[in-house]
């Protein structure tokens, strides 16, 4: 078969309303992702992205224990649970790596312990480690549309004040930024988009969709404000692509995302690079 | 008589349970260059930082243009704004992209609740004529990473330009230049002193600096030692009462063999 007749078919998958919402629920969350991962790349809170990453799956074992719905619980498991790891961060002299890798891989260990009492362990662990964009139903589409809207709020309407926070805290500090309050804001905007993500993409490639594309998106930007709409601009594209690949050779969703993502960061590399070379 | 900018009254601040700051009290007058001079840990950052709200004070009233910073270190956006701040150094992530314009903009604007296009006008002439009157428009479209240490400063003196203020503030801010580059520094940052009519507030070590170009000087050691003119201030017996008894101040000469 042609590529072309390969295409055709692909494309042909997007009239079913669930490749629609798979879509549109990527575009929702690579958005999203690039936004605040502008941000978190900066302000060198990868590894947190992470540890709230394997913290969500610590919060689905217990909802399983309970006997409640893992839906209703994550989000804010995930927002308390970021928010401990922060008073963690300030209120030990631990270095932020090493306290963050303790975080998440005892999050792993006990959430893995949990699911073998509940009898989830074997049947359901590939699916909350890695995702099923393809079930992404109405309601979590909604939740993903107003999860982006108040992240584009937040960061559009205080941008120059997330700059200045951004280069130089004690220069905001005394310019009379409320620094506590704008970094508990935007620690709860990450737990809420790792906590919307999950069921889409995974408890362990989730904190890719926040940092790859933001530093795709760095490697091409000379400037603050690029930088942001360039790693927004590069999440969006590579879920759209990622799921068209994913379509096309019949791949899982999510790692054919997080694929393109890398696709695109090597690029980012590359295309600089050769730039110069050239002239 | 010259308005008071700011006024510091009985001022306490501890650190780790000690007093790093006791009962310290002066003022400033607009137009008016202020040394902070003491020996490592007398408590001259944590004067600077009480100051400006970063760090809280156990005990003493601060009053910015007549305004009393609150215990949570708040004042009103408008005295917030007469306020410049340029920090030790300047330490910044150079892996972040920020050209020159941009962080010379931060200083423009007021922060809080607006929209990322508000002022946009208005904002690039300011920086504009900011970054020409420090001799650095060429530098505009720069990424801040790629500056020189000389660089930085007058960028950083553009920030503070960018928008009219009352009071600076400077925690060693020619830290890391050489002879040349301070030197340079010091003559535009009094240059634009006389122009603009700022009250300045620094934290110094170079007291031969301070005896050229400040108007008064704060010897601090935990507490005030002495304060008045560099000539009175800086007078050996005041220097061994705020350094020690063991300083010896020593002072360069050239000879010619």
């Amino acid at each position: 078969m042609s590529i072309a007749t390969e295409l055709s078919r692909a494309l042909e998958l997007f009239e079913f309303p669930f490749m629609q919402r798979a879509l549109i629920g990527g575009v929702f969350t690579g958005l999203t992702g690039g936004l605040l991962g502008s941000f978190t790349i900066l302000r060198q809170l990868s590894f947190f992205s992470d540890a709230l990453g394997h913290s969500a799956l610590l919060g689905i074992s217990f909802a399983f224990l309970l006997g409640l719905n893992p839906s209703a619980i994550i989000l804010p498991f995930a927002v308390i649970f970021a928010l401990v790891v922060m008073f963690l961060l300030e209120r030990t002299h631990l270095w932020t790596d090493a306290l963050l890798n303790i975080i998440y891989s005892s999050s792993l260990a006990v959430a893995l312990i949990v699911l073998s009492f509940v009898g989830q362990y074997k049947g359901g662990i590939n699916h909350l480690l890695f995702g099923d964009i393809l079930a992404i139903r109405n309601a979590d589409l909604i939740l993903s549309a107003v999860l982006f809207c108040l992240c584009t709020a937040f960061i559009g309407l205080t941008l120059r004040t997330q700059m200045l926070l951004t280069i130089n805290e004690p220069m905001a500090i005394a310019r009379g930024v409320p620094v506590a309050t704008y970094r508990t804001i935007f620690i709860v905007l990450l737990a809420l988009l790792v906590g919307v993500s999950i069921k889409a993409i995974g408890v362990l490639l989730v904190s890719a969709f926040i940092v790859i594309p933001a530093c795709a998106a760095r490697l091409l930007s000379r400037t603050f404000t690029h930088h942001i709409v360039a790693s927004a601009g590069l999440g969006a594209i590579s879920a759209i692509l990622g799921i068209l690949l994913s379509a096309l050779f019949n791949l899982p969703s999510g790692p054919s995302i997080v694929v393109m993502q890398l696709a695109i960061f090597c690029l980012a590399i590359v295309v600089p690079t050769a730039q110069r070379l050239a002239l | 008589m010259s308005e008071t900018v700011l006024a510091i009254e009985q001022l306490t601040v501890y650190r780790d349970n000690y007093a790093a700051v006791q009962d310290v009290s002066f003022s400033l007058t607009a137009g008016t260059d202020t040394a902070v001079v003491g020996p490592n840990g007398a408590g001259k950052s944590t004067l600077i930082q009480a100051i400006l709200g970063i760090f809280p004070r156990q005990k003493g009233q601060i009053f910015v243009l007549g305004q009393p910073l609150s215990q949570q270190g708040k004042l009103t956006a408008e005295v917030r704004q007469s306020i410049a701040y340029l920090p030790q150094n300047f330490p910044f992530d150079r892996r972040i992209p920020m050209t020159v314009a941009e962080f010379v903009g931060l200083g423009w604007d007021r922060l809080g609740l607006q929209l990322p296009w508000a002022g946009r006008k208005p904002r690039r002439k300011a920086v504009r004529e900011a970054l020409s009157r420090v001799e650095a428009w060429h530098l505009c479209h720069q990424p801040i990473s790629s500056l020189s240490g000389g660089e930085i400063k007058r960028v950083l003196l553009a920030y503070c330009l960018v928008r009219p203020r009352r009071l600076l503030i400077l925690d060693e801010a020619p830290a890391g230049l050489d002879v040349r580059g301070e030197s340079e520094f010091y003559q535009l940052l009094y240059e634009l002193k006389q122009e603009q009519g700022w009250a300045i507030l620094q934290v110094s070590h170079d007291l031969d600096m301070v005896r050229r170009h400040c108007d008064r000087a704060l010897c601090l050691n935990q507490t005030l030692r002495c304060q008045g003119t560099p000539e009175v201030a800086l007078s050996s017996s005041n220097l061994s009462l705020t350094y020690g008894s063991e300083f010896v101040p020593y002072h360069h000469t050239c000879r010619d063999y």
